[in-house]
């Protein structure tokens, strides 16, 4: 058992622990609604978290992606020549760097921002898809014999949008088959779709509403990596509701119909299905199969 | 309409496909290979999934039998270590990727020994019954002739009480050459048109003319497999659901969403026991709060999904209904393009990039890129397979806000946004349904 | 016990000319850690002013000590004890024990009070405000930062890998004595006094009289090890003696950290560097750490060698100045099959001595060696005090990347076929089969009933090494003979 234990440690501290961040920069977030500086602070706590766990390992690979109202960009690594920086102060280059592009790089890309007049939702779903990518290729490209551990982490205070429901499923399935970790820091409201997917995907979720403390809450559940989890003591897995709702009126429902060809969800019956446009058959409830019993086969 | 597809396929792969291959390969301008060869390459990572033509109509809710058979041929050592060696290990993953695929479906085994079909699994939801009972099928005892006819009745049995709204369907793993028959087997043969039972063979020697009608006559597939490869492409290609059969009915089935919101705050669940487990005497029921409590008869079970063994009603939780809906709502195949239609960046150096990975694209390598017809973006080769065979959800389509679902687009024109949003949860409308599609 | 053992066979093989033994200690190989831990507190707390070091100590810690410090780093308080460990799960409370004093041994944190009267950890403030430095930014810049102006001929890094890695196979040639000695002296394969000087040091060669400076049992072993570690134990030799030369410990550590934590390709300034950071420098540039066009040039490229110090696996991921990765040329060479012969594409003598070691050379030709893994080839590699262990790993570490694509294929951890491997560690154990036990023989027994009573007694108290029943002999260990005796002397009082 100890052996196995070594081992386990051993192959955790050759490992490449790929950390991508979806950083949801949209404006109509609640935080950033009460005080544009709360983004700036958000950031910077981004910046020494993206920093403290490329800290933990030489070989630890870091990416960060906004995800913004009007579109979704990689604020580091920036594909291309990198930037030329002259160090200034005692902070290790490879962070300078890090904290110099995403400053940058989110600079242009608010910059360029189209205005917008009313709030509307993040596509954090779609960012997530852009992270998967990014994760799939370096996967691809890993040295024979090495081995590379990625997760995602995604840093929203937006309110869930049910559109992207089929996406945000096809991420956390995706994640679930290549053994990603999805993790949530949410900054204003519970976000039940996350919630799944971390349950999914063994990640942690975890509400913050203080952004004062926003940096040691990242460090505290996120910064672990997930293979050492379970040496620590971190917030209990909440308990997360996996009923549908249904299609006609988005209300979640304890017993609901499926359409058996497209399988969407009804609440009640009707004949036929809005979604595919199947005529039903049967009206009224299924016959409830029979229990049978272990027939002997007849044989020649 | 898949059948007319293989009517017409006359030829075998080993009769055409290794015809003057030197003409594939074509030097470049430096008189070298390197691009020919990333071409071939390219092309054959593609070429599965653009097989895959779109269905509307799917058996989603499939009930399969697996039915392999136990024959002395399969002990002939051509598949390494043997036939059935062989089998039981891409079985394994067959059931593994089966089950990530259709949640909601069923699977039951059956093994054709000496003449007579022996049901090794009942039809059921889990995939850990089925994996344990094939490693007990490792060390059977391969002896005599298979019976093709008792399998296909046996299972025909079973199948012929399933509601008839799923779909059915028998897939053969057949090693031997000959089938030991009680009576006629195209009376059998009838009797799974009548019913609507698609069967499919996969011939492990060669092909057979029974099993060839077999398929034909039900709309199922059949292949003899070259190698171990071959066989593993054969098989897997089960895993995506078949069209709808013709005499499926479709119908609206009652099924429970089971949750545990209804304990007190504060207060521990009483401890209970598991339905799934009571009678299961290897692993007795454990006394545990936790569990899923059917929402019509409050019994519980273990594990999702399940059919309630009190109540009848399937139990099953959202995530499971939504892992299928990739085959209903696929990604549309991408446009390929050569590497020059890539616009460049202008703020990095005029680099070209792939808009999923952020891979800078450059030729060889690249020389093929590939472009989303509704967001406009481009894909090296490497993300169309990715997104196309794994995440099923277009990079572009669903981060551009103009493109994806029009949400931003609404937003703007303001006034008629209230009824589209009732419905964005899923596609409701045929115009929706295209865009989610993307 | 091997060591034990090993005296016996060293005499008999003192009639095979080509063993290497000349010591009996084997080569030890410290880790940073290690090597900390047996520095002085005073020490320690100098190195801790300067960031890279504290990056590189930080990095060095078990995880769970990583985790530790990252969240009291920003907590200006000290932490009570009892808090720090209720963070970690109850069934590792071994690595925390573990992890808690590591950090003790390093003087990373230090138990003090706290009002209340509970004993609270501390982290130490020289290492605190480190630490943050460098995460965070802040104090001043490190010694070597970037040039400004732009180099008219950069370097790129192929470039860096085929110095670094030439410079480096001198100093491995002189000890095999196949560099400048035996093919006329030219200036680039010569190396200093300085670096020979070194090399005695740390014991590799040793000057002997009659044929000058050989090479020792160690300094074989040190040739099996791979590049990242040959450069690290060699690099820790070096910090033994610079003290000696005048150059400061802890600026000397800082300079070896700050290179490898530097971007591979990228140029670096030596402005404002002290005249023995400077000499440092020049040692640097002379095993292929750094790359220099002149002596007095102010601009100098870290070479891969510098990068990966701290690093725990050779050809892992480093920083470089391109985004995509560029792997190190695979330097395999080596194919071992299962019939236990060695293909080694290379024309090398530094190679073939290396090989030759352990393997039967057959065949030569102008860039093939093939030879095959005897018992005898192999046990005469472990009577040089060479282990198992590292004949393995040079092979996989040398293995031809033909070999590693197999590797995928059976799912197995090592790219060797399994048997060869076995069979190595085989032979290695074979060599531990005697286990020597002093004891005292009890024979001559008048009844078998008097023999059985004392062999059950010496079973019972699990000090009996071998019986015989019927010749009523037995063996009882030397420590437990007194009890023995003892017993029997009651045992036969009453029974007499």
């Amino acid at each position: 058992m100890d052996a196995v234990e070594q081992a386990a440690t051993k192959e955790a501290e050759s490992s490449i622990d790929l950390l991508v961040i979806v950083l949801d920069t949209n404006p109509s977030q609640q935080f950033v609604r009460q005080s544009p500086q709360n983004l700036t602070q958000v950031l910077e706590s981004i910046i020494a978290f993206g920093n403290a766990h490329l800290m933990q390992k030489a070989q630890n690979q870091l990416a960060v992606i906004s995800c913004s109202h009007h579109s979704t960009d990689f604020l580091y690594p920036v594909p291309g020549r990198q930037v030329e920086l002259r160090q200034i102060d005692g902070q290790y280059e490879a962070f300078s760097l890090v904290e110099k592009t995403v400053k940058q790089q989110l600079g242009n890309i608010l910059m360029n921002a189209p205005r917008l007049s009313s709030p509307c939702e993040s596509l954090l779903a779609g960012s997530m898809t852009m992270a998967l990518c990014y994760i799939s290729r370096l996967q691809r490209n890993v040295a024979a014999g090495a081995k590379m551990h990625s997760r995602i982490l995604v840093v929203t205070g937006s309110n869930e949008c049910a559109s992207q429901y089929m996406t945000f499923m096809n991420v956390f399935f995706t994640a679930q088959k290549l053994g990603i970790v999805v993790d949530t820091c949410a900054l204003d409201k519970t976000l039940s779709l996350l919630q799944q997917g971390c349950d999914i995907t063994n990640g942690q979720f975890l509400k913050v509403t203080q952004l004062d403390g926003l940096l040691q809450y990242l460090l505290w559940v996120f910064l672990p990596a997930p293979q050492m989890r379970h040496k620590l003591v971190l917030p209990p897995p909440p308990k997360v509701d996996y009923r549908a709702s249904c299609f006609c009126h988005r209300e979640l429902i304890d017993i609901g119909y499926v359409c058996s060809v497209c399988l969407s969800v009804f609440c009640k019956y009707s004949p036929i299905c809005t979604t595919c446009h199947t005529i039903f058959k049967t009206p009224g409830p299924l016959p409830i199969k029979p229990k049978k019993k272990k027939k002997v086969e007849k044989q020649m | 309409m898949a059948d007319d597809e293989n009517e017409d396929q006359k030829e075998y792969r080993w009769e055409t496909g290794y015809e003057k291959t030197w003409e594939a390969i074509k030097e470049d301008d430096d008189g070298l290979l390197d691009s020919a060869i990333a071409e071939i390459i390219q092309k054959a990572k593609r070429k599965r999934q653009v097989q895959k033509a779109k269905q509307n109509r799917l058996g989603m809710m499939r009930h399969l039998f697996v039915v392999i058979d136990c024959s002395e041929s399969m002990s002939v050592p051509d598949l390494k270590p043997t036939r059935l060696l062989c089998t039981l290990k891409l079985l394994e993953i067959f059931i593994e990727e089966f089950f990530d695929q259709n949640p909601i479906s069923q699977l039951g085994i059956i093994a054709l020994k000496a003449k007579r079909a022996e049901k090794i699994t009942e039809l059921t939801g889990t995939a850990r019954v089925h994996l344990k009972a094939l490693e007990g099928l490792a060390n059977v005892t391969l002896t005599s002739e298979p019976s093709l006819q008792n399998g296909l009745d046996m299972a025909l049995k079973t199948l012929k009480v399933v509601p008839s709204h799923a779909s059915r369907e028998i897939v053969v793993i057949m090693g031997s050459l000959t089938t030991c028959d009680p009576v006629d087997i195209n009376l059998t043969i009838d009797e799974l048109v009548k019913e609507g039972i698609r069967c499919s063979v996969i011939s492990l020697s060669a092909e057979i003319h029974v099993c060839r009608y077999l398929t034909q006559k039900t709309l199922g597939t059949y292949g003899a497999v070259l190698d171990d490869a071959h066989f593993r492409d054969q098989l897997l290609s089960q895993v995506d659901p078949p069209p709808a059969a013709k005499t499926q009915h479709n119908s609206l089935i009652r099924m429970g969403f089971p949750h545990s919101k209804d304990e007190v705050e504060g207060k521990d669940a009483p401890l209970s026991m598991c339905m799934c487990h009571v009678d299961n005497l290897d692993e007795p029921s454990e006394l545990c709060t936790t569990g899923h409590h059917c929402p019509q008869c409050k019994s519980k079970y273990c594990e999702l999904p399940v059919e309630c063994q009190s109540c009848g009603l399937t139990l099953v939780s959202a995530p499971h209904l939504a892992r299928s809906y990739h085959h209903l709502f696929p990604v549309p195949n991408y446009e390929e393009l050569s590497m020059e239609s890539v616009p460049q960046l202008s703020e990095c150096d005029g680099i070209r990039k792939c808009y999923g990975c952020q891979k800078v694209l450059s030729a060889p390598h690249d020389k093929m890129v590939f472009k989303c017809s509704h967001c406009k973006q481009f894909y090296c080769i490497d993300c169309d397979i990715f997104i196309h065979e794994t995440l099923h959800a277009c990079v572009g389509c669903n981060t551009i806000p103009g493109v994806a679902g029009l949400i931003y687009q609404q937003q703007q024109q303001g006034g008629k946004t209230i009824a589209a949003e009732t419905h964005d949860m899923l596609p409701s409308t045929s115009k929706q349904q295209r865009q989610f599609s993307m | 016990m091997a060591d034990t053992k090993f005296g016996r066979y060293a005499s008999c093989s003192s009639v095979n000319m080509s063993l290497p033994v000349q010591g009996l200690t084997n080569l030890e190989c410290k880790n940073l850690q290690d090597y900390l831990q047996s520095r002085t507190p005073e020490t320690l707390e100098k190195l801790y002013t300067h960031p890279p070091i504290c990056l590189a100590v930080y990095r060095e810690l078990p995880e769970i000590a990583r985790q530790f410090i990252i969240r009291i780093l920003f907590v200006d308080q000290p932490v009570p004890k009892a808090v720090v460990s209720s963070w970690g799960a109850q069934r590792c409370a071994k690595d925390q024990t573990e992890a808690a004093s590591c950090l003790t041994n390093l003087n990373v944190w230090r138990v003090t009070a706290i009002p209340g009267g509970l004993a609270a950890w501390e982290l130490s403030p020289t290492f605190k405000k480190s630490l943050r430095q460098a995460l965070l930014g802040g104090g001043k810049p490190w010694t070597m930062t970037n040039t400004v102006e732009k180099d008219s001929k950069p370097r790129d890094i192929s470039f860096l890998d085929s110095y670094a890695m030439s410079r480096w196979r001198c100093v491995l040639h002189y000890m095999v004595g196949t560099g400048a000695r035996s093919s006329g002296t030219t200036d680039a394969e010569a190396i200093s006094p300085d670096a020979v000087r070194i090399l005695l040091h740390a014991n590799l060669m040793k000057r002997d009289d009659r044929d000058g400076i050989t090479i020792t049992r160690q300094g074989f072993q040190f040739l099996l090890l791979d590049t990242r570690a040959q450069v690290w134990h060699f690099m820790l030799q070096y910090l033994d003696t610079c003290e000696e030369r005048g150059i400061p410990l802890p600026e000397c550590l800082s300079m070896l950290f700050q290179l490898s934590f530097s971007t591979l390709g990228r140029d670096y300034s030596s402005e404002g560097m002290s005249c023995q950071m400077l000499t440092f420098l020049q040692h640097l540039r002379e095993f292929g750490l750094v790359f220099q066009r002149k002596r007095k040039e102010g601009r100098f490229y870290p070479t891969r060698l510098a990068v990966n110090v701290t690093n725990k696996e050779e050809g892992q991921v480093v920083r470089t100045t391109l985004t995509e990765d560029v792997h190190l040329q695979n330097s395999g060479y080596i194919v071992v099959e299962t019939n236990y012969r060695i293909y080694a594409y290379t024309d090398s003598p530094l190679q073939v001595a290396v090989l030759g070691l352990f393997t039967e050379l057959l065949y030569r030709f102008p860039n093939l060696v093939v030879g095959v893994l005897t018992r005898d080839s192999v046990r005469q590699a472990l009577r040089g005090g060479i282990t198992a262990e590292q004949i393995v790993s040079y092979l996989e570490q040398y293995a031809h990347p033909n070999m590693k694509l197999m590797e995928s294929a059976i799912r197995s951890k090592s790219c060797l076929p399994p048997t060869v491997v076995d069979q190595i560690k085989l032979w290695e154990m074979e060599r531990n089969r005697f286990i020597y036990t002093e004891g005292v023989v009890y024979n001559q027994f008048l009844s078998q009933n008097d023999y059985l009573t004392l062999r059950d007694y010496a079973l019972s108290i699990n000090v009996l090494v071998w019986q015989n029943e019927r010749t009523r002999t037995m063996v009882v260990q030397k420590n437990g003979h007194d009890d023995v005796k003892r017993y029997w002397k009651k045992y036969s009082k009453i029974a007499g």
